[in-house]
């Protein structure tokens, strides 16, 4: 290796080094631990009128999305108008070109749940992706709460469990989970089984009790997350698409003038 | 037909210096032919300033300066306005990338003694119009009046109560207001898009013209005006046009291109360049849970914290900056690059660098004891990099410089 090589090494590794001097921190969604990981996929067309539709049927009564136009999710969604107005929207005084901008008056859901709903264009830019399809999975029974439902990502949330028909009521259970020895694999004992210990904390869905299956209901806040990442920022697809264009223009303009440069280089040396 | 353009030039040029600005600035401008890719990063800077303004001019249009209507005109900029994504986005990339690149020009600086004579004009008016910037940025930065924008210059604005005596009413002087507020942001707007622009340009034209009085330095900080031609051009020089210019379109196309990908595919930056609390409207009842300022003043917003004392803490953060002034005269080297100094300059720089990337990570996560600590060292090293300049520039051994590049 080169000197100089080495020497920048150092540098990046000291850096490094005094940068992960006592790095741990809680994670954003709290009880839960990691949030699940969610991929988005705005190119998913039906996937996104489906999180739409489950949006404006469960959602929408309390949470507005005022930054957003009704004919442009429409089109963005390739809804045609009229199927969207006549089955989507619930108030026929609404116009295309109208914000949604919500049904519930602000002070009186103020007076209902202790906060005023939120409006939610842009939560999945302000709290992540991840973050809300982990949340909106992450519903307990808690007596101890107005509702009697509780959250592991956001702990003591005012929000009901609006979709528990869907999911059926969720429970905390204790399970026994393998006991992790140092070097990372599963501790033993002589016998060679592993050793469990019993740890709580687990969300289990209680069976029959829902409309969906895990599944079915995993998939449905899919679409819905979907759909809110849609609404965060609806030009999100178009960006991503162009972006390429954007790049592809600047490597062949790199390469060009890199050309172009070595010629005129002929001249003094 | 060139009969008529050569006698309308010709016309023009008799009473506007055309050809001979053209000539001294540019055509026969003399840059060192051997330099390398850290002596783009100026020319990157000034493309970056003309993003900045050619954007901003745009955003301008459909922005709303009020309290009320701030946030959601960001929004409907994002929604409504056609491309509008797209003049933000850039606009947005463009402001952290401004401050990388200066940054970088800044360690080119420290790295091969460009500020050493006859340079120290050209440091000074870089110095300050990095101090501009500062600004600029954190103007610009308020304006969205998310929840980071207001708890970010409730922050910055409640520094100068730290001042005795005058700091209360210069509080109130610059927020115009008790707290922030609709006035706070539109006098804000004001000072973002015409004040401060308008010294930075000032500036600018102020580096460029003493940078061009002097000429440009190089890696081995070789004096190239030593050895000249029958006509008085050194030898070791090209004409900066075209030579330089298409060195600097090579940079400019690769600097492009990671300009795209950030602002296409990452224009939050990971949420370091836009907070994702500032995807929340200000909100003066709700703290965010932990107030991190935007990556580039990090470093100094670390000092600030590191310092148990307010005042204490705003002298020694305003310190670090200003110290970037003086440095022409703290270096006492014989010689200007990096290559030739002796191994305490490199062993410094080295320091130095390490703690100001350590101090600007420190300064967008939580604090804790031991990250105090470190804060704490890594500003003590950051100081003696300047403060201990003069004693070890002075007793190290230099290599020979060569005469020629």
């Amino acid at each position: 290796m080169n000197k100089k090589l080495k020497f920048f090494t150092c540098i990046v590794f000291l850096t490094i080094f005094t940068m992960n001097i006592d790095a741990a921190e809680g994670g954003p969604c709290k009880d839960y631990g990691d949030c699940d990981e969610f991929n988005y996929s705005l190119n998913d067309i039906e996937s996104l009128q489906r999180g739409a539709s489950t949006y404006l049927n469960y959602c929408y009564g309390c949470h507005s999305l005022q930054y957003s136009r009704w004919g442009r999710v429409a089109t963005d969604l390739k809804i045609p108008e009229e199927l969207f107005f006549d089955n989507l929207v619930f108030d026929n005084s609404i116009k295309a070109g109208d914000l949604m901008k919500g049904t519930m008056p602000k002070d009186d859901s103020a007076d209902w749940f202790g906060v005023a709903p939120p409006d939610l264009t842009l939560v999945t830019r302000s709290k992540g992706d991840d973050w809300v399809y982990s949340y909106l999975r992450a519903y307990y029974e808690d007596s101890s709460k107005q509702y009697g439902v509780n959250n592991l990502v956001y702990p003591g949330t005012a929000m009901p469990n609006v979709l528990v028909d869907l999911q059926g009521s969720q429970k905390l259970v204790c399970k026994d989970v393998p006991v992790i020895g140092k070097n990372g694999g599963e501790k033993r004992d002589e016998a060679g089984n592993t050793i469990t210990k019993e740890k709580c904390g687990y969300l289990k869905v209680a069976e029959g009790e829902g409309a969906l299956s895990k599944d079915e209901f995993d998939s449905l806040i899919y679409d819905l997350t979907n759909f809110l990442v849609y609404v965060g920022e609806p030009a999100k697809a178009e960006r991503e698409r162009i972006g390429w264009y954007v790049i592809f223009f600047f490597v062949i303009f790199t390469a060009l003038s890199s050309l172009l440069y070595r010629e005129y280089q002929k001249d003094y040396h | 037909m060139n009969q008529i353009f050569s006698n309308i030039f010709n016309w023009v040029n008799h009473r506007l210096p055309i050809v001979n600005t053209f000539e001294r600035h540019l055509s026969k401008h003399p840059v060192p032919k051997k330099v390398n890719f850290w002596y783009l990063f100026g020319a990157l800077a000034s493309v970056v300033l003309i993003i900045q303004i050619v954007s901003g001019i745009w955003l301008i249009m459909p922005y709303e300066n009020t309290e009320e209507g701030a946030f959601a005109s960001i929004e409907y900029i994002m929604r409504d306005v056609d491309y509008g994504w797209v003049i933000r986005y850039m606009h947005t990339t463009g402001a952290s990338l401004f401050f990388a690149v200066v940054y970088l020009h800044m360690f080119r600086g420290l790295l091969y003694g460009s500020y050493q004579k006859p340079r120290e004009l050209v440091w000074i008016f870089g110095c300050t119009i990095y101090l501009a910037m500062m600004a600029e940025g954190f103007l610009g930065y308020v304006l969205p009046y998310g929840q980071m924008s207001y708890w970010g210059a409730q922050v910055i604005i409640s520094l100068f109560g730290a001042i005795p005596y005058v700091g209360e009413s210069l509080e109130l002087w610059v927020r115009g207001d008790y707290y922030i507020s609709g006035i706070t942001v539109s006098r804000f707007f004001a000072l973002h898009v015409v004040a401060l622009p308008l010294v930075l340009i000032a500036l600018v034209f102020l580096h460029l013209v003493a940078l061009h009085e002097v000429g440009a330095g190089n890696p081995e900080g070789v004096d190239i005006e030593e050895h000249l031609d029958d006509d008085g051009i050194p030898l070791d020089s090209v004409p900066f046009f075209p030579y330089k210019v298409l060195n600097a379109l090579v940079g400019i196309g690769v600097f492009m291109t990671v300009f795209a990908i950030i602002m296409f595919f990452f224009p939050e930056g990971g949420g370091y360049f836009i907070e994702m609390a500032n995807f929340e409207e200000a909100n003066p009842l709700v703290t965010p849970e932990h107030i991190a300022p935007v990556w580039y003043y990090a470093p100094y917003y670390t000092m600030l914290r590191a310092v148990p004392d307010p005042l204490g803490g705003l002298i020694v953060m305003g310190s670090a900056v200003a110290i970037f002034f003086v440095v022409p005269w703290l270096d006492r080297s014989k010689v200007a690059s990096i290559r030739y100094k002796g191994i305490y300059s490199k062993i410094a720089l080295s320091m130095f660098a390490i703690s100001f990337i350590t101090l600007g990570y420190l300064g967008t996560v939580g604090v804790t004891e031991v990250r105090k600590t470190v804060s704490l060292i890594c500003t003590v090293l950051y100081f003696a990099y300047f403060l201990l300049m003069p004693i070890y520039t002075k007793l190290e051994t230099t290599k020979e410089v060569p005469n020629r590049l």
